[in-house]
């Protein structure tokens, strides 16, 4: 399993953003909803999560309010901003532009 | 869209600032979140309570450590960045500190050099001037046909005229120069010389200024041909010599040996019309005045609300055009114009001020110039720099961002030293003497938004170039790659250095132009010796010795009987004061006297003048001097014998003329035993010639020389009926002796009071009254246009070898090859210094253009300025060209010298 510092920061944002895209979620909904789209490969830790939720709002990119989970427990809750969707869409073209680039790599070399 | 985020970001980091414990608490809280949620996750695996918060814990890691990072997260990042941009921009000025020092240095003198002058400006010609209402204030001046650019005063029938015609003004009042000795008090004070002025009651009401205590006069009090003996004491006066009594109205004083009665004291800081007058006493006019041509009289006038002064003057000319035509004779070759107030206070300092203006702002444009030179070639030089750095994810902003605090570092050191240097502008300036009817500016103080302007142009353009080129060169730098560099930076960067060659050049010129003319100042043949001379002067009261009488010639004339026997005392004594080499006394000062006689001299041989122009044209300046004058001022004799004690009023009348008398009235004759009549007064006779003296300078800041004619004090008139007549009653002393002249001041003054206690000593000076102004003021020209001067070649010299020494650092490989193959050191030096060679050619031409049309300048403004001097200009075009070739040769000479072999290897 990859250490947490494997995941470069940029990719972070990626993901946190992309799982934001469908629900407004709280730190430890994404960690888990993280690790379970990624087959259990990619956990988040705490240390790199919230850091990252913070610079993401201080951007702009989510915003955070509290409400009751299912549960009736106050959690805070981040969700999407409409510059956070085009940051979104941003960042997904340079992540294929990339990874396609690094496929043609590893596919010719 | 952008708007929007940009307003969230902004929303978000005053949050942070305003509501930061809110935030944190919120953070723990999220934090406390997460760990239950590790913790119940825990416990839903079957570990007991207790196991699962430790092991929550030991899975979370270091609380408070994430709970800082993401507190890092909100912090003003911005901030943080700033402190960076700021130290790697000290780095950078640091690691270039020859650049950093000539470039803060320069902007200093820039900055400093501009916000003094243009504080100095502002006071002068913006200020506010201490009268009410000022800018409505105006005087009437005449204007001479002849020569409209020598103003003069008026007559008293102008100013009666204008009174009765004039429609823009609604008043105006005539005021003239007094000089009176206030007599010994009651309290012990000492007799003193006081300096006043005669004013007309609609003076007062013009300048709209009421005493602090008491009143001015009335109407009646300053009725024709009798005045009322009263008198208003400046604020200054009443202070010093009265120590504010409050009781001082109706007090009686003792002025000139008659007895005038103190009717009311002036506001504090009042003056009017110079800092130095301290009371006003009424002017009368005689009858015969008011038909008189002396133009003696200063008229101030108040402009009606809303009407322009151009409306005033264009109704000032419609009245001179009738004045003309009714007195013919008196106001034929006159007209009319007024002059702001400013004008004829601070005029003096337009000139000046705007020259070393014109000379500040070289040095700023120098400034920037090489400051933008600077960063145009740091910007290449980091091209790759920031191109790294742009693909390593820095944004443009934030390269902006750091070129933007090295542009303003490197402002602010300058401005910083530009205050110091702004302060001893401003001291230098605020030492500058203002010629005869000019005034000192009060004292003159920084002004902050001047300075702030300067400040803001130096970071404009530190701006402009250092931020637009890194721009380009962004845009251009696409790849890594690319490193040479692009021709149109170098373009830039060689007009820049062009433009400091050129701009170092007029400063040069310019300075060489004022030390040649300082030098002329110094070396002149001023036709007499002023060092160690001591002058004073001694005068009798005129009520002594003149009374009013009938008009002569329809002039106001006096009837004098000179007090010959008063002066031939004086003079005697003084003349056996121990320590004297040699004394002699004069009617005027020798240079710069204010009101120097003038009589038209008529030849025994030529018919009288019959018009006005055909006397005018025939006055020569008069002086009644003792023996030993000439002597004592070393004046030379050139033909003929100097006036002796044996000239006395039995022996026929003798007189001295200048060089320049005897050109104009027996050219190509020999004047000596030729015979003329001044047209003087009744009284006086027939003279002879027996001397000619060699021209004596007697106007600092004049023309040419003018004819003048001296005559002994011994032979004058018993009663004298004509105008002048306080001519016999005042004595310029000039005593030159071995040594410290003015150790002999107290002797001079305790002889004078023995032959007359009355009468006191005055303006007493080692003889200053030459050189004050002109040689201060050139000094100080010379001080500020050389320091430029100076800095400005130097700048251009750095600039040229950073030119040749980056072209070489491009080459260095070309040139390796060039050798290896076999091209000589001078082939390789004349290739890399073509280019540094074409710019300083094309700087220089442009500095000569420039030059010559800044010493047009300076000569508009300086009196025997040399301007035309061929010699000074080819100088310093050959001195900047040799020290830019200097520095174009070390680069080139340095690359030359460079191993091939290591050379090439070292790219």
């Amino acid at each position: 399993m990859p250490k947490p510092s494997d995941l470069l920061q940029g990719t972070l944002d990626l993901l946190i953003l992309k799982t934001l895209a469908r629900e407004p979620l709280h730190g430890w909904g994404i960690a888990k909803k993280i690790l379970a789209l990624s087959g259990d490969v990619l956990s988040v830790q705490q240390g790199s999560l919230y850091p990252a939720l913070h610079r993401l709002e201080q951007q702009g990119w989510i915003e955070a309010d509290w409400r009751d989970t299912e549960l009736g427990r106050p959690a805070k809750f981040y969700s999407m901003t409409k510059e956070g969707r085009e940051q979104l869409g941003r960042e997904l073209e340079t992540w294929h532009r990339l990874s396609s680039a690094v496929g043609l790599v590893l596919k010719k070399a | 869209m952008r708007t929007a985020q940009r307003f969230r970001i902004w929303r978000n980091r005053v949050r942070a600032i305003v509501r930061k414990e809110r935030l944190d608490q919120d953070l723990d809280q999220e934090l406390a979140f997460h760990l239950e949620q590790l913790t119940a996750e825990n416990i839903a695996d079957g570990m007991s309570p207790r196991e699962a918060h430790e092991a929550a814990r030991r899975a979370f890691g270091n609380i408070s450590s994430v709970a800082e990072e993401s507190r890092d997260q909100r912090r003003m990042n911005w901030l943080h960045d700033a402190k960076q941009d700021l130290g790697y921009g000290w780095r950078m000025l640091r690691g270039n500190l020859r650049f950093t020092v000539v470039a803060a240095a320069s902007l200093a003198l820039g900055i400093g050099a501009n916000t003094a002058i243009l504080s100095a400006l502002d006071t002068a010609f913006r200020g506010d001037l201490p009268l009410p209402d000022s800018k409505h204030l105006v005087l009437i001046r005449a204007v001479p046909l002849q020569n409209p650019e020598n103003v003069s005063n008026s007559t008293v029938p102008d100013y009666l005229a204008w009174k009765e015609r004039v429609r823009s003004y609604s008043n105006l009042g005539l005021s003239i120069a007094n000089f009176q000795d206030l007599s010994m008090t009651e309290d012990g004070a000492p007799p003193e010389r006081i300096t006043g002025q005669a004013v007309t009651l609609s003076l007062l009401q013009t300048l709209g200024v009421a005493p602090v205590l008491g009143r001015v006069f009335t109407e009646e009090e300053a009725s024709v041909d009798a005045p009322a003996r009263v008198i208003i004491l400046s604020h200054r006066l009443w202070q010093r010599r009265f120590r504010g009594d409050p009781s001082i109205v109706h007090r009686e004083i003792r002025m000139d040996g008659r007895w005038l009665t103190i009717i009311g004291v002036m506001p504090e800081g009042f003056w009017y019309p110079h800092p130095a007058v301290d009371y006003w006493v009424p002017l009368g006019m005689t009858a015969a005045q008011k038909q008189a041509s002396g133009r003696l009289f200063a008229v101030t006038a108040r402009l009606k609300d809303g009407i322009p002064r151009e409306r005033a003057d264009a109704e000032l000319g419609l009245i001179s055009t009738q004045l003309q035509r009714e007195f013919p004779e008196r106001e034929g070759s006159w007209s009319a114009r007024t002059q702001p107030i400013r004008e004829q206070w601070f005029g003096w300092l337009r000139q000046p001020l705007l020259m070393l203006e014109g000379a500040g702002l070289l040095i700023l444009m120098i400034a920037c110039a090489n400051v933008a030179t600077l960063l145009v070639a740091r910007a290449t030089a980091r091209r790759s720099e920031f191109a790294m750095r742009a693909a390593l994810g820095a944004g443009h902003g934030r390269i902006f961002r750091q070129l933007l605090a090295e542009s303003v570092l490197l402002s602010s050191i300058g401005g910083m030293l530009g205050l110091g240097v702004a302060w001893l502008v401003l001291k230098l300036l605020n030492g500058t003497q203002p010629p005869p009817g000019g005034i000192a500016l009060p004292s003159m103080t920084l002004n902050p938004a001047v300075f702030a302007l300067a400040l803001l142009i130096a970071l404009l353009c530190g701006l402009t170039f250092g931020i637009l080129p890194a721009f380009t060169g962004l845009a251009g730098a696409k790849s890594l790659h690319e490193q040479s560099g692009k021709p149109g930076r170098e373009r830039v960067r060689g007009s820049l250095v062009a433009a400091q060659v050129g701009l170092a050049l007029i400063l040069l010129i310019g300075s060489g132009l004022l030390v040649q003319s300082l030098q002329h100042l110094v070396d002149e043949d001023r036709g007499y010796e002023p060092e160690g001379l001591l002058t004073f002067e001694f005068r009798i009261p005129q009520g002594e010795y003149l009374k009013q009488a009938e008009s002569f010639h329809g002039m106001p004339a006096a009837e004098a009987r000179p007090p010959t026997a008063t002066m031939q005392r004086v003079y005697d004594r003084l003349s056996s004061l121990p320590g004297v080499t040699s004394i002699g006394g004069i009617s005027q000062p020798i240079v710069n006297g204010i009101l120097v006689p003038t009589f038209a001299v008529m030849r025994e041989d030529h018919p009288a003048p019959e018009t006005g122009s055909e006397r005018e044209a025939l006055l020569a300046n008069y002086f009644i001097i003792t023996p030993n004058l000439l002597a004592t001022l070393r004046g030379k004799i050139v033909h003929g014998r100097d006036i002796t004690a044996d000239d006395t009023a039995s022996s026929p009348w003798v007189a001295i003329i200048n060089e320049s008398a005897a050109r104009r009235y027996w050219p190509g004759e020999d004047p000596i035993s030729q015979r003329f009549m001044l047209d003087a007064a009744e009284g006086e006779r027939q003279r002879v010639v027996i001397g000619v003296v060699h021209d004596i300078t007697t106007n600092a800041t004049e023309g040419p020389h003018r004819p003048a004619v001296y005559t002994s004090y011994l032979q004058q008139p018993e009663v004298y009926r004509g105008f002048n007549g306080n001519m016999f009653g005042q004595m310029v002393f000039a005593l030159r002796s071995p040594g410290d002249v003015s150790r002999l001041i107290p002797a001079a003054r305790q002889a004078v009071a023995e032959v007359d206690p009355n009468h006191p000593i005055s303006n007493v000076a080692s003889i200053v009254w030459w050189g004050g102004f002109v040689r201060i003021n050139r000094g100080l020209y010379f001080l500020v246009l050389g320091t430029f001067a100076f800095v400005a070649t130097l700048l251009a010299t750095m600039g040229i070898y950073g030119v040749t020494a980056y072209a070489v650092s491009q080459r260095t490989r070309e040139i390796a090859i060039r050798m290896s193959v076999g091209a000589r050191e001078s082939e390789i030096g004349l290739l890399l210094c073509r280019r540094a060679m074409m710019l300083i050619g094309i700087g220089l031409g442009g500095g000569l253009v420039g030059a010559w049309m800044f010493a047009g300048l300076l000569r508009t403004q300086m009196w025997r300025m040399t301007t035309d001097d061929p010699l000074t200009f080819i100088a310093a075009a050959i001195f900047l060209a040799i020290v830019a070739l200097i520095a174009t040769l070390l680069p080139a000479r340095k690359a030359t010298q460079v191993n091939p072999s290591v050379a090439l290897r070292s790219e």
